[in-house]
């Protein structure tokens, strides 16, 4: 009889047991599958997230992360100067602004802005009419709005917009209806040509830009345009989507990679107890059956299988449970943190990665291990004779 | 009369246990050889020594004096595994509490050790059959040690120590969970099994059936008194 | 529009002032005064006492000198916790002087908000909405108590998290219940072969499992009371924060205790019946 096989019948002398300690590994099982996830889950959605755009660079004039510190002065002649860069391929300026629109029940509404240029790759993708063009019908230059602000203000290609931050306010031509990659649920969010943006914010000085997008050529990469814009322009800063994220690693998103690390080691904590505790008993209330076993010509080797053989039942069974089950709860647990205000909706928290299956399946094997090795021990170190004696006696 | 091998010698054998009260002689100076089909017996009060002598005949423990060949081989000189080969092979145990295995089958109690042994999977499945037979539970073979009486039980337990063809069975007190009418029952499938050609040594309280063996020996305080032979009436 | 923010300001600092001149101002010169956040201060080796350079220009032109008056805790901030608050604070003035373009009219007199304190609070609906109809083109909002929303999801996640911890345990629990009334199973026969009824005994098992669930729930709280300080001492000092991460309140403990005692009775409860549900003869068999 195999050890699985006789580990199988060994677990099934106590179903009960058996059957809780299978479902103790696969509850905090999924948890730490849900840690791993959570653990690497926002870097991999918010790269998704930037590499959406096109840009694989990004230019601020300082360290601040966009549109928290100053703007990029002489921003076309910037631009411009960059683009002759060999290893770019395009350099577009963008600019951030916020501004009031008027909503239901005589209130205002904040709208986010952003403005671009109108040749782009990713900053928006459209969903209904057209893109921006250059120009301005009528005086009104074009806007793009986001679903959220076309279904709350009820536009449609065509619409007219109007901004309540301006006296006298602001009028916009609606062309078109885009989802905008870093729009966060709930958020009213606008695009429009840089020139439009003058005439949103007409106080706000011109030429600047928050951001410079950049797209290396594909033959230089992301890392050898980095290099050539610091060569070129020392006083900017640079910043590859590797970076960024590393960045934020570090700093932003470095509360839920130690919140993972912790629930994972407190859920690693769990298993190991319960695994080794249901076997160190078993073994404890079946020592006169070891010593038989060993009696009858079992060996240490046999018996410390036969013992793995139950452990990884356990966690194995348990184990590949949480699979499912994590990702049911990962489900759940991003559904709630995704409700975090100003969060781009695409963003998510929890992530599957085959690495995370990985990590699960090498911890299963390790956990199946180090639990069975206390009552292995117990079980292969067990005195043959006095077992005997003492259980005769008992 | 051809001289008969030696299963078992033992020389002045004595093994003390080391007690936080101090050490404890188990046993002392014991010299015993058990030969090819000798069915010995040994009884003696509690605590005299009796098991401990069985589980070093039967290489489950080793010596702390004296000299202990099996099958020509010193025991004391085998590791832990060598040991546990011979245990699986050469010697079958039965025990007092039977030490069934309670979620296995009479059948696969049986056929457990022989598949340990390495045993082809045809092989062992005819020779459980046939030991299950011969213990006269072959229309018992399915079921469940719980579902087994206590004799019956004993029976599996005999069947499983006879699975590999040891050269030596050892009983350590075979019929103390039983009644007499059982106990007798037990009795004379061991003198089938010795009558067959299977030494055996068996340890117990049980007159009659001490009385059924060639050889009666008495311990006392970890000593063998010296007791002939004694031919069954 | 008015870069108001004052965290603007930081790139300023960190182009101008690890460059600009540090000495202090002749005797008698009076220099405007600004306060720097404690994080500044160490990340840039300031003093108080000390002249820097501010410019609202990344490339340092316009720069303009103050003197560090004190230092000041930024008021945490759980939603941002992660960032460096490299952070100063001046007068208003100065800093629409610092900020200003030349020659852009009304810039001295421009602001990103106004804050207004109500007399009475509970009006601040009807205020912001009436001010916001009287004064098109401004945006008025009520100021929430707190980034409330942040706690909140937060607090659902930990809740979240919590939730799944518990069953993950209170399987764990059964388990050791269940070997425990397996341990006490012919105790358990006897005493019913000796006359005790099912109830007699499931109250002892009851007494028992209160017994190791309150001292061990009590254990828990304490537990974690006293880990909750190393808890806030690393997350303290990873974030450079005076946040209180972890806080074993009174209402918390007693939540934990009333949660566990009820699991651990039941538990006990439960594997205790399901053994005395079986015939007396089989507890005692072996």
């Amino acid at each position: 009889m195999s050890p699985l096989h006789f580990a199988g019948r060994s677990l099934s002398r106590q179903p009960a047991r058996a059957l809780l300690g299978v479902i103790g590994v696969a509850v905090v099982g999924a948890l730490l599958f849900d840690m791993l996830m959570l653990s690497r889950g926002l870097i991999v959605s918010f790269r998704d997230l930037l590499e959406s755009t096109g840009f694989d660079v990004r230019v601020t004039a300082t360290e601040a992360l966009p549109g928290m510190g100053p703007a990029v002065a002489e921003a076309a002649a910037t631009t411009e100067e960059l683009s002759r860069l060999p290893e770019l391929a395009m350099v577009v300026p963008v600019r951030f602004g916020a501004a009031t629109v008027a909503a239901r029940g005589g209130r205002t509404h904040e709208v986010a802005i952003i403005g671009s240029q109108t040749r782009r790759r990713g900053e928006w993708r459209l969903l209904e009419g057209a893109d921006l063009a250059d120009g301005a019908a009528g005086g009104r230059p074009d806007m793009v709005v986001n679903r959220t602000l076309a279904r709350e203000q009820g536009l449609a290609s065509g619409s007219i917009v109007r901004l309540a931050s301006t006296l006298p306010g602001r009028e916009f031509r609606v062309s078109g209806i885009v989802e905008f990659p870093f729009e966060a649920t709930g958020e009213w969010m606008a695009g429009v040509t840089l020139r439009g943006f003058t005439h949103a914010f007409p106080t706000a000085r011109r030429d600047e830009a928050d951001l410079l997008l950049v797209a290396s050529r594909p033959e230089a990469g992301p890392d050898a345009a980095v290099v050539a814009i610091r060569r070129a322009r020392p006083d900017l800063h640079a910043f590859s989507i590797d970076e960024v994220l590393e960045r934020l690693r570090h700093a932003e998103f470095s509360y839920f990679r130690q919140v993972s690390f912790v629930l994972a080691t407190i859920a690693s904590f769990f298993t190991l107890l319960l695994v080794t505790t249901l076997l160190t008993v078993s073994v404890n209330q079946r020592l006169g059956e070891v010593a038989a076993l060993r009696a009858l010509g079992f060996s240490r080797r046999r018996i410390t299988l036969d013992l793995l053989a139950e452990s990884a039942l356990l966690v194995g069974g348990g184990g590949i449970a949480a699979v499912p089950l994590g990702l049911l709860l990962a489900r759940g647990l991003d559904s709630i943190l995704r409700q975090m205000p100003d969060l781009p909706s695409r963003l998510h928290f929890f992530v599957l990665e085959p690495r995370d299956l990985a990590l699960h399946l090498a911890f299963l094997v390790l956990a199946a291990l180090i639990a069975a090795a206390y009552p292995a021990i117990l079980a292969a170190r067990l005195p043959i004779a006095a077992t005997l004696r003492r259980e005769s006696i008992s | 009369m051809s001289a008969k091998a030696a299963i078992v010698e033992a020389r002045g054998v004595g093994k003390v246990y080391p007690m936080p009260a101090g050490p404890v002689e188990a046993l002392r100076d014991v010299s015993l050889t058990v030969e090819a089909g000798d069915y010995v017996a040994i009884s003696g009060p509690s605590g005299c020594g009796k098991s401990t002598l069985l589980h070093l005949l039967g290489c489950v423990d080793t010596p702390t004096a004296g000299s202990l060949l099996f099958e020509g081989r010193p025991v004391r000189a085998m590791g832990e595994e060598e040991r546990s080969r011979i245990r699986l092979r050469r010697i079958g145990f039965v025990f007092q509490r039977f030490y069934l295995l309670p979620m296995l089958t009479a059948w696969e109690n049986v056929e457990l050790v022989q598949s340990e042994a390495g045993m082809p999977a045809a092989e062992r499945r005819a020779r459980t059959r046939e030991l299950l037979e011969y213990v006269g539970l072959g229309q018992r073979v399915g079921h469940l040690p719980s579902q087994l009486s206590g004799g019956e039980m004993q029976r599996v337990a005999i069947a499983r120590a006879l699975a590999n063809r040891p050269g030596l069975v050892l009983a350590d007190e075979p019929t103390g969970e039983l009644d007499d009418e059982t106990g007798e029952q037990i009795g004379d499938l061991f003198d089938r099994v010795n009558a067959d050609g299977t030494t055996l040594v068996i340890v117990t309280h049980n007159l009659a059936l001490a009385a059924r063996a060639r050889r009666r020996l008495a311990m006392r305080s970890g000593r063998l008194a010296a007791s002939p032979a004694m031919a069954r009436p | 529009m008015v870069r108001a923010p004052l965290l603007l300001l930081l790139p300023c600092l960190a182009a101008a002032a690890a460059g600009a001149a540090r000495a202090a101002g002749p005797e008698g010169e009076r220099l405007p005064e600004i306060l720097v956040s404690r994080g500044l201060l160490r990340e840039r080796r300031l003093a108080v006492g000390q002249v820097v350079a501010l410019s609202a220009d990344p490339r340092g032109a316009g720069a303009r000198r103050f003197r560090i008056a004190g230092v000041y805790e930024p008021t945490p901030d759980p939603s941002r916790f992660t960032a460096k608050r490299l952070e100063a604070r001046m007068h208003l003035p100065d800093l629409l002087a610092l900020t200003a373009e030349p020659g852009e009219a009304g810039a001295a007199d421009s602001v990103s908000a106004i804050n207004i304190a109500l007399q009475d609070a509970s009006d601040a609906g009807a205020f912001a909405r009436e001010l916001g109809a009287r004064a098109p083109g401004i945006s008025v909002v009520r100021a929430a108590a707190g980034d409330d929303q942040h706690f909140v999801i937060i607090e659902r996640f930990h809740l979240a998290i919590s939730v799944v911890t518990m069953i993950g345990s209170t399987a764990f629990l059964l388990a050791l219940m269940v070997i425990r009334a397996d341990e006490r199973r012919e105790v358990a026969g006897l005493l019913r072969l000796l006359g005790l009824r099912r109830r007699r005994i499931l109250l002892q098992a009851l007494l028992e499992g209160l017994c190791i669930a309150a001292a061990g729930a009590v254990f828990g709280v304490l537990f974690a009371a006293a880990t909750q300080g190393a808890v806030n001492a690393f997350f303290r000092w990873r974030y450079d924060t005076t946040l209180v991460f972890v806080r074993v309140t009174p209402a918390i403990a007693a939540r934990c205790i009333a949660v566990a005692l009820p699991l651990g009775v039941m538990a006990g409860l439960l594997a205790s019946w399901t053994l005395l549900r079986r015939p007396v003869l089989d507890l005692l068999r072996r």
